[in-house]
């Protein structure tokens, strides 16, 4: 309930489409009256038919609102589920643009993506939780609520302290038994959750640790390991079972309690004469068909801690955005880059990156960095890019700080990672993200420039084809081939390049770093790499290490002049 | 509706004897329930005072307990034979993993494998309580009732079973034709149902392309037209929910006035009739809840067919064959003929026609462009690929593959990544030795390099290391596997597979520093693209298209000028 209260995932949506809601609850209501209906009207039709009236009109009335009924429920319960879901679907569609505009404001998001890609998956997961939370828990537990407001009204029409008694039953239903079944199983749904995620811990060193647990040949240990958590998530799911048996054998006892009580109140009511003792049967009959929409109340609400801890996390997501300084826009073409007198570190705690780091990178210029991993050659880029802010000192584009060039920032800056991302749409769109005006002509030019015209022939749609998720259907040198297209689509200046070639053999590794340079003749590069294959293209190599840099000139120079890159050198040449 | 061979696993066929007698007796409770209930309205109708109510009352009450004390004892019963049955089809499916090995993974996946451990057991868990509850319910309950209900009124009687096959029959009519819509639309329905998390994750790249903003409009525009396609193939899924909700509702209310009318024309008297309409309802109730999870079994019983797909493919046998090689001397020999190895599921040889002789510690590097048949030749070796044809001899013993435990107790196997155990990082050096001494670990550590990064480490060997848990470097990651290998002096074979295509190449260089004492008085298969590995190896398998095309020391591949010489100015490119 603590969640609910500065709740704005859950409750501003229920006011949004509050029209629709309130046709949902009455549809659902509409639904179980019916089903109470036909019962109690079938129950009058053949008492009073029993009584054998002289005139056949008589039940005329009954006979035709049993069918009525008959039909009614199926009716309105079909209308319900459709309009339930619908309702669902489009608050998720609103849930859906928030979740994205709130992590695409997030500063921080940037730098935690490549550490915690789990996490998006998570939050999707969360509005996917969101949608079993109406559909499951509020919708039935606000039906079963009216429904009972309904019922002891009417009920007390007839008898005020009769109508207690029902009320004081159906509450233990509707109001104690749920409350006990969160309070008791609360703490056992946190339980299971951790221990799934401990299971699947071990379920996964068991499957990526495989070839060393058959090397080792302890296959007793491997069998054994999982066995504890197993165990323990067994006990867990047990005794959660057992209570809900107990709880649900609880519920139906207390509807024959109230049948009985239902008995012996008609008994006391309606045998003073034969016409009123023909509502007995539709009384005590109505009750069950309404057992189905109060019997569930319980096992929703139960639902309700794992639903919250995602409410929470929703909730707690507070994007971190940062103040801009006024925003400009440099007018002439970009003609240098400059780190001035950098001091970086990522929190006080940690080591110091960067110290007094400077570096000039002229307009055209091919820059090469290189160093032990650790040392910062990433953070270099991300200071470039602006996502990053030193401590002091500051990354200038034609002088001006990166930091008052964010939105221009797209226009001059194009990065190439080791993992670029396609999406899951065709190789066309995909590209075309890199300018949206882009016409079909110009990104087959791309494609061919990256040499990749002789691929798009044959696939089966062409340049239509769909890439499948995160671009499965490529190999890894063709995943970066299809970025640099889109990359030379946006057309930046500037492009950065973070070990584009990791992972790839050395064949594919240097066509690939030979297309690179080739299509980016024109544009100042600064690329990341972890060896020196290719080392060649650039005009400009830089060594880091312990945020200062060590080694600096172009390659035929330091090839001639320093034994550590003459050495690095050759090793990678396996000379 | 059920797979067959959910009846023969162990206990299913005691277990359905014992829900079917608990079911049988259900069906009487159910059948008393209403009788009695029947029995004390007709006798309020009949202006009866209370105390003649009280033995059907009762009667009524103890029906409905039973009734419900059953379930519960039903609950029982399938809860721990489902859990017992499923948790023996994990243990299998995990001895099925150990035996088949990595190999099965890479076909599989490994998501896929450890969802299926997971996932799958309690899919399967869940699929077995329902399935046999239900199943067995609709077999049973529905049919008692019935020939009581004949007894009572045979007009009611036939009208319920009338409506049966009429509901069956429209719920496999609009299935269907959910299916179909839904197949229809499957594709796209796919893409749009991923594309949320596609944003998500390629969010980084958005901004960077400087259109994160506008992209929001195409996240709700994208999931709108998601709802339209879902709410289509909805409207028809739901349907058959609403065919199976029509007709039973609509059959109570037909019986209902079937009664009224024969009632009125004396045809029959009130209590078989009230009996008649209050059963009518739990006639139909086994077959409404056999429906309402059908989606669940759906998924239960489709984890259950995979996970007995694995569990029926063949496994390596004569796994202790090999007895001529407790330990790799410098005397030893290992001998390939002719051998072919193919991955499973694939047509063609990965291997083709493999032939060569090691003896002693020899240090051989493998090299091949990507896709060549490097991995698949360590893969071989390791035992964990079984050749097709071929001879295999260790010692002169001849062996159908290598998947021996003698021959798997003697090498140390070093892939791209190694992976790190959820453990310390001195239980994952003692992996392959768990009983050896604290000393020993650490000597091992000390060896293989780890000292200066463990001397930063608060908890030392003692940190705890893999998912969830500290994080470690590529080269460090290495350097533990490596330390296994300096602690299990009985393992002389190195099968190394591209140990350091990751690692940038001041790293491998402290690596290389590390690594070459090691391969003294070991025998090593080097699979790797880095060529100055090369100056460590006295001899050289060159593969090509899965063919084993030169082998020989560097010196003479080198002198030959043929694939060697040709890959490697190839793979070196351009020089300064």
């Amino acid at each position: 309930m603590k969640q609910l209260k500065h709740d704005t995932w859950v409750k501003p949506y229920m006011t949004k489409y509050k029209g629709l809601l309130a046709l949902i609850l009455v549809l659902g209501l509409v639904t179980f009256i019916c089903g109470g209906a036909l019962m109690f009207t079938s129950g009058y039709l053949i008492s009073k038919a029993a009584t054998k009236p002289e005139n056949i009109l008589l039940i005329y009335v009954p006979v035709v609102l049993v069918r009525a009924f008959g039909i009614g429920r199926p009716v309105f319960r079909y209308i319900e589920r459709l309009t339930s879901h619908n309702w669902v679907l489009k608050v998720t569609s609103d849930l859906r643009k928030r979740l994205y505009q709130t992590l695409a404001k997030d500063a921080a998001f940037f730098q935690q993506h490549f550490k915690t890609g789990d996490i998006l998956g998570i939050l999707a997961d969360d509005l996917g939780h969101l949608q079993n939370l109406y559909l499951r828990t509020i919708f039935p537990t606000l039906i079963s609520w009216l429904l009972y407001v309904i019922i002891v009204i009417a009920l007390g029409l007839f008898n005020w302290f009769f109508a207690l008694a029902i009320a004081l039953l159906l509450a233990i239903i509707i109001f104690i038994l749920p409350l006990v079944s969160v309070a008791v199983l609360g703490a056992r749904v946190e339980r299971h959750k951790q221990l799934q995620q401990e299971l699947y811990t071990d379920m996964t060193d068991d499957v990526l640790g495989l070839s060393d647990w058959v090397v080792s040949g302890r296959q007793a240990d491997f069998l054994a390991r999982p066995q504890p958590t197993l165990k323990a998530a067994r006990q867990n799911t047990v005794t959660t079972r057992h209570f809900e048996w107990r709880r649900d054998f609880l519920i139906q006892l207390i509807f024959g309690v109230v049948v009985v009580v239902l008995m012996i109140w008609t008994n006391q009511q309606f045998t003073t004469n034969q016409s009123l003792a023909n509502w007995i049967a539709a009384f005590v009959l109505c009750l069950f068909p309404l057992v189905d929409a109060f019997a569930p109340v319980s096992q929703g609400v139960e639902e309700w801690p794992l639903y919250m801890s995602s409410v929470a996390r929703l909730n707690h997501l507070q994007p971190v955005t940062r103040e801009l300084p006024t925003q400009q826009t440099l007018s002439q073409p970009v003609a240098m880059i400059d780190f001035q007198q950098i001091d970086f570190k990522y929190a006080p705690e940690l080591p110091q990156i960067l110290q007094h780091f400077n570096l000039h990178i002229a307009a055209g210029e091919k820059v090469a960095i290189l160093g032990p991993s650790g040392t910062g050659k990433t953070t270099l880029l991300d200071l470039l890019l602006g996502e990053l802010e030193p401590q002091a000192g500051q990354v200038t584009i034609n002088q001006v700080p990166i930091a008052a060039l964010q939105q221009q920032r797209a226009q001059l800056i194009g990065m190439l990672d080791q993992k670029p991302f396609l999406f899951n749409t065709t190789v066309l769109n995909n590209i075309r993200l890199g300018n949206l005006a882009a016409s079909d002509e110009a990104i087959m030019a791309a494609l061919q420039a990256v040499e990749l015209g002789p691929l798009m022939q044959r696939l089966p749609a062409g340049a239509n084809t769909v890439v499948e998720e995160a671009g499965a259907r490529f190999s890894g040198g063709e995943q970066q081939r299809l970025a640099l297209a889109r990359i030379l689509i946006q057309d930046a200046p500037i492009i950065l390049l973070d070990e584009p070639t990791v992972g790839l053999d050395p064949i594919t590794e240097k066509a690939l770093l030979n297309t690179i340079f080739n299509v980016l003749a024109d544009k100042t590069v600064i690329w990341v790499t972890h060896h020196l294959q290719g080392v060649e293209h650039a005009d400009q190599v830089i060594f880091l290490e312990h945020g200062q840099i060590v080694m600096q000139g172009s390659p035929h120079e330091l090839y001639r002049t320093n034994e550590r890159f003459r050495k690095l050198y050759q090793l990678d040449q396996g000379l | 509706m059920i797979d067959k061979r959910l009846l023969r696993l162990p206990g299913t066929k005691k277990v359905l004897l014992m829900l079917a007698g608990l079911t049988i007796l259900q069906a009487f409770m159910i059948l008393f329930q209403g009788k009695y209930l029947a029995q004390a309205i007709v006798n309020s109708w009949r202006l009866k005072a209370l105390a003649w109510q009280y033995q059907a009352m009762l009667f009524f009450f103890l029906a409905l307990l039973g009734r419900h004390l059953l379930n519960w004892l039903k609950s029982h019963v399938l809860d721990r034979y489902a859990s017992k049955a499923s948790a023996a089809l994990r243990q299998q499916l995990l001895t099925k993993l150990f035996h088949l090995g990595p190999s099965l993974v890479a076909k599989q996946g490994t998501g896929n494998m450890v969802t299926m451990a997971l996932e799958g057991t309690d899919q399967v868990e869940n699929y077995m309580t329902l399935i046999l509850n239900k199943m067995l319910n609709m077999m049973i309950i529905p049919w008692i009732l019935l020939i009581y209900i004949f007894t009572l009124d045979a007009r009611s009687g036939w009208t319920l079973l009338i409506v049966v096959p009429i509901v069956i029959l429209f719920m496999i009519i609009l299935g269907f034709a959910a299916r179909d819509k839904a197949d229809k639309q499957y594709a796209g329905y796919q893409q749009l149902a991923n594309h949320f998390v596609d944003a998500l994750r390629g969010l980084a790249t958005l901004k960077l392309l400087g259109i994160s903003d506008k992209y929001a409009d195409n996240v709700y525009q994208v999931s709108e037209s998601y709802r339209k396609q879902t709410m289509g193939v909805l409207r028809i899924a739901v349907l058959s929910t609403f065919a199976l909700d029509f007709f039973t509702t609509l059959s109570i209310a037909v019986v209902a006035v079937f009664l009224g009318l024969a009632l009125l024309n004396g045809q029959m008297a009130l209590f078989p009739a009230l009996a008649t309409l209050i059963l009518a309802p739990e006639f139909f109730l086994p077959l409404r809840d056999f429906s309402s999870d059908y989606h669940a079994t759906l998924d239960g019983k489709n984890a259950m067919q995979a996970m007995f797909t694995i569990l029926e493919l063949p496994q390596p046998q004569q796994r202790q064959l090999l007895t001529a090689a407790p330990t790799w001397t410098a005397d030893s020999q290992l001998d390939f003929t002719n051998v072919n190895v193919s991955y499973p599921g694939s047509n063609e040889a990965d291997l083709a026609d493999v032939s060569f002789s090691v003896r002693g510690y020899r240090k051989i590097g493998v090299i091949g462009e990507s896709g060549s048949g490097k991995s698949t030749l360590i893969n071989t070796l390791g035992g964990f690929l079984q050749p097709q044809q071929g001879d295999i001899r260790v010692n002169g013993q001849s062996v159908p593959h290598l998947s021996q435990e003698q021959w798997q107790q003697n090498f140390v196997y070093l892939p791209q990544k190694p992976y790190l155990f959820h453990a310390t990082i001195a239980d994952n050096i003692a992996f392959y030795q768990p009983e050896a001494t604290a000393a020993a670990i650490e000597r091992a550590a000390t060896k293989a390099g780890l000292h200066e990064w463990l001397a930063t480490l608060p908890d030392g060997l003692a940190t705890l290391i893999g998912e969830g848990a500290r994080g470690v470097s590529g080269g460090q990651g290495q350097r533990i596997a490596l330390a296994r290998a300096f602690l299990d002096s009985q393992r002389r074979i190195l099968l190394l597979d591209e140990p350091t295509a990751h690692l940038d190449i001041e790293t491998e260089v402290a690596l290389k520093e590390t690594m070459t004492p090691l391969f003294a008085d070991h025998l090593v298969f080097f699979a790797t693209h880095r060529l100055h590995w090369m100056q460590q190896m006295d001899y050289v398998f060159v593969i090509q298209h899965g063919r084993l095309v030169e082998q020989g020391t560097p010196a003479e591949l080198q002198a030959q000028n043929g694939a060697y010489v040709a890959l490697m100015a190839q793979m070196r490119g351009e020089t300064l």
